[in-house]
């Protein structure tokens, strides 16, 4: 049996007919027939809606107005690019990705270190951690924004009790901001925790007792040896959770709304906006593609940055 | 493989294929006729998952149905996606839903594009309708909405508060006049001030409250303000701003001194956090929408229950009470396929009995002229209190008369947005008024110019 098996596979492998040039034709054909339902469906879902968006950010069309959509060449481009609110956008979604992924990342390097050589209760320590991650943002945000409520909410409440006075977290100009990078700093260090005590976890052991051995302290071994050695699983975290910040939405719609002033608008945040409120889809996707290009020059110039250090 | 895995192989992508085309054929019948199983009609309905959306759901819409057959799905949706709901399915001509719980701003938008059915031949005693719910209610000569519910900016003061002969004498002491409910612009501010800071039943007190939030908060309250001040925020065709006019810089600049009275965290007011403060008594007075007494008269949650007393919005400098106007309305979308079933359901959701029965589940204050002298309403007394339970309604309808709507046009929603970001920053102290408002107007006259 398993001789008739090798003997019908190898003649067709090694020694093609001759004389038949197409013969490999129809197996080729016969792949991409199986993958074709495949990629109908991820052009259908995908490719489609993302190149005609990109037409649609060429064209001024408002939803609501009843009117075709019409061409208008590159004008939504321009109006955005001289549009203070747009580069105000910029400004604070940049400030919240750059703070939100670094505080994230040293605060999940932390907390590896001191789960990967286990704990006592670190199993149930380890569920605590994750479970702010397991909440859907838009819980997050109405739990933050009732928490940080000035007169009821229990955040106050506590500082009143050992005497600081009432901060107004979500709707002072300065502190906003910083606040929504603390509600997302909470829900989302768990995720980076969880890559990073999995790749420590995988480190080889000898490379550690070999550096214990040679005298080096547990700071030395952290930066000569964990840090080059957890290189790319931290890639791989930090680029997720930058295109996932570039994204933020939720956590502003539920407690900011923008506001105070336009201290929290981020991109996103003024996409809908633009989208949903006024219903100018052809400005909302030109603001979406300059979105998009932010973070691919982001994103590339990070793996740049790291592939070219390795 | 063998010649029988073949066929086998075959004949079970055969089958799915057939068993993948019944399926598109079956929904797609499904999708194309909008019956129930019996093969009456369905109409599907969205509602705002307030008071009177959830009467709908869970009162009108099953009786509805017994009485004609007619089944009426109600989904409750928020505010926001209720707009996005129907600017999308629009866009597409859907059919999906019938009917739509409106924000009365959105029929200028809506019924420039076309999309509502008109109702003005459906509706037959419009005379028993509050002649400012049908204005709202109508863009371009046509009804396109039947008013559901209105909610006019009231002043609320804390009766207590008014009636505690100590307080009575403190304030006699202090400003040298009698404590009475205020009338003026200029008495409430005097009130206002002397409240904020006070102690009353251990609860340390703030002037006032009203929505402050950015979004569209602080526009409604500011609106308040701006009408009793003679300011009109737009010209009259709504092609320029004109917020920098000395009545619109009057009544910000007031708006914003009194924003100091508030209480800690104000700039981030809701609706919500309002009727809270209400509840809890540690406001004296507030500016907020009518129907909202229902909670602050909820024994469950209030600790001011039968306190809270209504009037009129204080005049402004030329003698004005005008109040911002809330009003929910009931349109039939255009591309719905039974478009007179649901004009007839919602003709009906607002006869006389539904809109006094409305009124009577917490659903809002009611559109019939009729309903404010309804004894099922007038007469209803609060639970071991004695109260009488709707005593708003005669300052409701005193309000109905003088109140005015936000700009009626189509691009309300984005005037909305540009001055609420200018109001946050004049409250915050981040700018002056006159900086803010013209900003506010250089903003809006982009927006207005694309």
């Amino acid at each position: 049996m398993t001789t008739s098996i090798t003997e019908s596979r190898v003649p067709r492998k090694t020694t093609p007919p001759s004389g038949v040039p197409g013969r490999r034709q129809p197996k080729k054909l016969g792949r991409y027939l199986a993958m074709s339902p495949g990629l109908l469906f991820l052009a259908a879902i995908s490719l489609y809606p993302t190149l005609y968006s990109l037409v649609v950010s060429f064209m001024r069309w408002n939803l609501s107005s009843g009117e075709a959509a019409r061409f208008a060449g590159i004008d939504n481009y321009v109006d955005l690019l001289t549009d203070g609110l747009f580069w105000n956008s910029v400004r604070v979604t940049l400030v919240f990705v750059f703070f939100s992924v670094l505080i994230e990342l040293a605060l999940a390097f932390g907390l590896a270190l001191l789960f990967f050589r286990g704990l006592p209760g670190d199993k149930f320590l380890r569920a605590l951690i994750m479970m702010p991650m397991l909440c859907a943002p838009v819980v997050v945000g109405l739990l933050a924004r009732f928490s940080l409520e000035p007169t009821y909410g229990i955040v106050n409440q506590l500082m009143r009790s050992i005497g600081l006075p009432t901060t107004e977290f979500l709707g002072n100009v300065d502190l906003a901001l910083p606040t929504l990078i603390a509600i997302d700093v909470w829900q989302w260090t768990p995720f980076l925790f969880l890559i990073l005590l999995a790749a420590m976890q995988g480190l080889p052991e000898e490379v550690i007792e070999a550096s214990k051995i040679d005298g080096a302290s547990w700071p030395r071994i952290i930066w000569h040896q964990f840090l080059p050695l957890l290189r790319y699983p931290i890639l791989v975290g930090v680029l997720l959770r930058l295109i996932d910040s570039f994204r933020v939405y939720d956590i502003v719609y539920m407690t900011t709304r923008g506001g105070p002033v336009d201290a929290t608008s981020t991109m996103s945040w003024q996409i809908y906006n633009v989208g949903f409120r006024a219903f100018n889809i052809s400005y909302a996707a030109a603001f979406s593609w300059l979105l998009l290009l932010l973070v691919l020059l982001a994103v590339n110039s990070l793996i740049r940055r790291m592939v070219a250090r390795s | 493989m063998q010649d029988s895995q073949k066929r086998t192989a075959r004949l079970r992508i055969g089958a799915l294929g057939v068993i993948t085309a019944a399926a598109v054929a079956m929904s797609g019948c499904a999708a194309g006729a909008p019956q129930n199983d019996s093969g009456k009609t369905t109409l599907n309905a969205i509602f705002l998952p307030a008071d009177w959306g959830k009467v709908v759901q869970e009162k009108l819409a099953p009786e509805y149905e017994r009485e004609t057959g007619v089944k009426v799905n109600v989904e409750l949706v928020g505010r926001d996606a209720i707009h996005e709901k129907m600017a999308t399915l629009f866009a597409g001509q859907d059919s999906s839903y019938d009917i739509f719980n409106v924000d009365y701003n959105w029929i200028p938008e809506f019924g420039k594009g076309g999309h509502l059915v008109p109702l003005d031949n459906a509706l037959q005693d419009k005379e028993d309708f509050l002649p400012l719910s049908l204005k709202v209610a109508t863009w371009d000569d046509k009804l396109l909405g039947i008013p559901q519910t209105v909610h006019p900016a009231t002043l609320w003061y804390n009766g207590a508060l008014y009636d505690d002969q100590t307080i009575k004498d403190q304030y006699q002491a202090e400003t040298g006049n009698t404590l009475a409910v205020p009338k003026t612009m200029d008495e409430w501010l005097t009130q206002v001030k002397f409240f904020n800071g006070k102690t009353f039943r251990g609860q340390k007190l703030s002037g006032w409250a009203a929505q402050a939030a950015k979004g569209f908060g602080n526009v409604h309250t500011w609106l308040s303000f701006a009408y009793s001040f003679g300011c009109k925020p737009l010209n009259a065709d709504f092609t320029k701003s004109t917020l920098t006019t000395p009545e619109c810089i009057g009544a910000t600049e007031r708006w914003s001194e009194m924003m100091k009275y508030m209480p800690a965290g104000a700039n981030d007011f809701t609706y919500d956090s309002v009727t809270t403060a209400a509840q809890q008594g540690s406001i004296a007075t507030a500016i907020q929408w009518s129907w909202g007494q229902f909670a602050t008269d909820n024994p469950s949650a209030s600790k001011t229950v039968g306190d809270w007393q209504m009037t009129t919005i204080p005049t402004g400098p030329t003698g004005i009470s005008s109040a911002h106007l809330a009003e929910w309305v009931i349109s039939v979308s255009k591309y719905s396929k039974n478009t007179e079933e649901a004009t007839k359901f919602a003709v009906w959701l607002e006869s006389k009995k539904n809109d006094v029965l409305q009124a009577t589940n917490g659903g809002g204050d009611p559109v019939r002229i009729s309903s404010y002298s309804d004894p099922t309403l007038t007469e209803q007394k609060l639970e071991g209190n004695g109260a009488a339970r709707f005593r708003r309604l005669p300052v409701t309808l005193e309000a109905m008369k003088t109140a005015q709507p936000r700009p009626f046009f189509p691009g309300e929603e984005t005037w909305e947005t540009a001055l609420s970001t200018e109001l946050s920053a004049i409250s915050l102290g981040q700018r002056g008024v006159q900086e803010g408002l013209s900003r506010a107007d250089e903003a809006i006259d982009k927006n207005l110019s694309q």
